[in-house]
């Protein structure tokens, strides 16, 4: 969600706060059009996002601090995928890679805040999941806007603004048939502090000191103020957690539940328990040169933002291990396949912080993935490069169910029934300000391939005509330090082929 | 009085966002949200007229009543007018001069002296015209007269606000 990252225009503001109750247009505990038979005796389904975790931010994955110690201790009884790409740099087109099982350039959610293509209202995991109870939850509004395409096929969508601190209750109440317009017309109304403006002159001011009332007592614990969604919306990750956890063991089973928790995307706000945990531990990155898309944001922004985020981790992990706690305490877990996992990752090297970046190194799209089979008391370590889209297969598959044609990804091992293919092509693409049905003209997109991993920029300004490609030993330069691209003529122009036949593939719909 | 800035501002605000929302869901949930907001306008202005009566009680008794009515119409429409300014920098990117950030950067206190600049332009806007209606009977009539026009333009507005009543209703059934 990058509109905390820069400064949004008008329209994207006011999409983001249509959005932001938009996401109540919902069959909420009602039963939807498309409402689901759950099958007695089946599987539960819990995917987890966690929105902007890096894996390289991780400890399980080998990062110098220990962001994320109680993850490690139930990674011993997970099958964890050390090479997991998601598909793209930022909330829309990761999200949608997951929930579709496709990349960006089949999805087209490849804009800011925006939405799949029209086919996929049908192509997605809730309706793939039709024999299960399917309920979900986000705090990020862009990926409402692709929840809301999907209601259809949702039992529950739970509004966001229920895991809020101080939400507007009685809106909902209220206006009960009618809760969705209802609830944009309120946030258009009294909410000055979303968008800068609200239709109201007076009220909205005294409004805010009511809301700011609400949450005070709340703020000791956040000593670099509420985890928030923008303006104040504030939310608490243990809230959430609870609500889930003591919900849970109430929806019909089978169920599938997606639940995206905003934590640890920006803004950066742990709680006091971990706040300064990383201040003076002395660690320093590796440096890296400034790229060619640096925001210019200097080393010691850098690492404070690093360790800023770094803190939030630990919230992060506190807050799973809880979820865990209640999935184990109740029962659920030998009967849940539990998935955790993210949307995109985060840097804070280059000169870039956060996601906002045409830039996609590691740290951006490399995120981690646990999976949890029901009852499963073993670690296993899977180092095959794996992608968000087999996500949808995957899970289909360990459910007994049918992987639809139009699935772009595989069935992860050790669930696929044949050994991975090690020459499999995986890709990554950002495309934020391509036009959506239009053949991607500016873009970053990389290939991975065994050990190497391609980058390649085109149509960007800064480039004047150019393109950028780089080529990376993922092996034996791990950080991407070492741009081999001449220096292995061979594989890289491999590597460019393939990745530019493939581009002329999916463009062609297009041209 | 009352309700004419509150509703040109839910008006203006309120078309401004039809578009997005008709784009994004339809043109019924669109008048949806403008019927919504011409409620919410319709109850603030209800608030904001109990509150100037309540100011009425504070006005002296030496003035006659048509004065002390213009005198609460100029203040409600002066405040209206600034709590409008104060959001021009969201909606159309208005910032203070370069010189006067400068200024403020430089300062010793910049909050207090942006408090005081802010108090020192907005204390003259309200104060004389104030002062103008209880003292100039020109001023007086003028804004008598303004009132009962925009008074005349309030009945519209409380048309409109019936049908986004009646629209809200449907919209609930």
């Amino acid at each position: 969600m990058e509109k905390m990252n820069r400064p949004l225009d008008r329209r994207e503001f006011l999409k983001l706060a249509g959005l932001l109750s938009l996401s109540y247009a919902i069959p909420q505990f009602g039963v939807a059009p498309g409402a689901s038979q759950p099958t007695p005796g089946g599987q539960n389904v819990l995917l987890v996002v966690f929105d902007a975790l890096s894996a390289y931010h991780t400890s399980l994955y080998g990062y110098h601090r220990q962001t994320m110690p109680n993850l490690d201790q139930l990674a011993e009884r997970a099958i964890v995928y050390h090479n997991h790409f998601a598909g793209g740099n930022f909330t829309t087109p990761g999200t949608a890679s997951l929930l579709t099982g496709t990349l960006p350039w089949t999805h087209r959610a490849i804009n800011h805040n925006g939405t799949v293509d029209g086919s996929f209202v049908k192509k997605n995991i809730f309706y793939a999941f039709r024999n299960h109870y399917r309920i979900a939850y986000s705090h990020n509004p862009l990926v409402n806007t692709l929840l809301f395409q999907f209601t259809q096929d949702l039992d529950e969508f739970i509004p966001r603004e229920r895991l809020f601190l101080a939400r507007d209750g009685f809106i909902q109440t209220l206006f009960k048939t009618d809760e969705d317009i209802a609830t944009v017309s309120w946030a258009r109304t009294i909410k000055r502090r979303e968008e800068g403006y609200a239709y109201s002159l007076f009220l909205a001011h005294l409004y805010e000191q009511y809301r700011e009332g609400k949450v005070a007592n709340f703020k000791p614990f956040f000593p670099r103020g509420l985890p928030n969604t923008g303006g104040d919306n504030y939310f608490l990750l243990e809230q959430a957690i609870d609500q889930l956890g003591g919900q849970l063991g109430a929806f019909p089973q089978p169920f599938f539940g997606y639940f995206h928790f905003l934590p640890p995307h920006y803004p950066y706000k742990t709680h006091r328990d971990f706040y300064g945990k990383f201040e003076r531990d002395g660690w320093m990155p590796v440096e890296k040169p400034a790229d060619l898309f640096s925001q210019e944001k200097s080393t010691k922004t850098l690492l404070k933002w690093r360790i800023w985020y770094d803190e939030y981790l630990l919230y992060v992990d506190r807050e799973f291990r809880r979820l865990f706690d209640y999935l184990e305490a109740s029962g659920l877990l030998e009967n849940t396949w539990v998935i955790f996992t993210s949307d995109h990752g985060e840097m804070f090297e280059r000169g870039i912080s956060g996601h906002i970046t045409p830039v996609l190194h590691q740290p951006v799209i490399r995120v981690p993935l646990l999976i949890f089979k029901p009852g499963r008391e073993t670690r296993e370590d899977v180092y095959t490069p794996t992608s968000a889209i087999d996500m949808l297969p995957t899970l289909l598959q360990v459910t007994g169910q049918e992987i639809p044609d139009w699935a772009e990804g595989v069935v992860l091992p050790p669930f696929a029934p044949t050994s991975p293919d090690p020459e499999r092509s995986l890709y990554t693409v950002q495309a934020k300000h391509n036009e959506k049905y239009a053949p991607l003209t500016r873009a970053t997109t990389t290939i991975v391939k065994g050990r190497h991993k391609l980058l390649y920029f085109f149509g960007y300004d800064d480039l004047v005509g150019r393109e950028r490609i780089e080529l990376y030993d993922l092996e034996e330069d791990p950080q991407e330090l070492n741009d081999l691209y001449l220096a292995r003529k061979e594989v890289g122009a491999e590597l460019l082929d393939e990745l530019r036949a493939k581009l002329a593939d999916v463009n062609k719909p297009y041209l | 009085m009352c309700a004419f800035p509150l509703h040109v501002w839910t008006i203006i605000l309120a078309l401004r966002d039809f578009s997005w929302v008709t784009e994004r869901t339809n043109a019924w949930d669109a008048i949806g949200v403008i019927s919504y907001g011409m409620v919410f306008a319709l109850i603030e202005s209800l608030v904001v007229f109990l509150a100037a009566v309540l100011l009425g009680f504070l006005v002296s008794r030496q003035w006659d009543e048509g004065r002390r009515i213009a005198l609460l119409s100029v203040l409600v429409l002066i405040t209206a007018l600034w709590a409008m300014t104060s959001q021009l920098y969201f909606l159309w990117g208005v910032s203070l001069p370069e010189q006067m950030m400068r200024f403020l950067a430089q300062s010793e206190h910049p909050v207090r002296v942006l408090y005081a600049t802010g108090l020192a332009l907005v204390l003259p806007t309200v104060l004389i015209p104030a002062f103008l209606v209880l003292k100039s009977n020109k001023v007086f009539h003028f804004v008598r007269e303004l009132t009962e026009r925009l008074s005349l333009l309030t009945m519209f507005y409380l048309v409109l606000d019936a049908g986004g009543l009646v629209i809200v209703v449907v919209r609930n059934l």
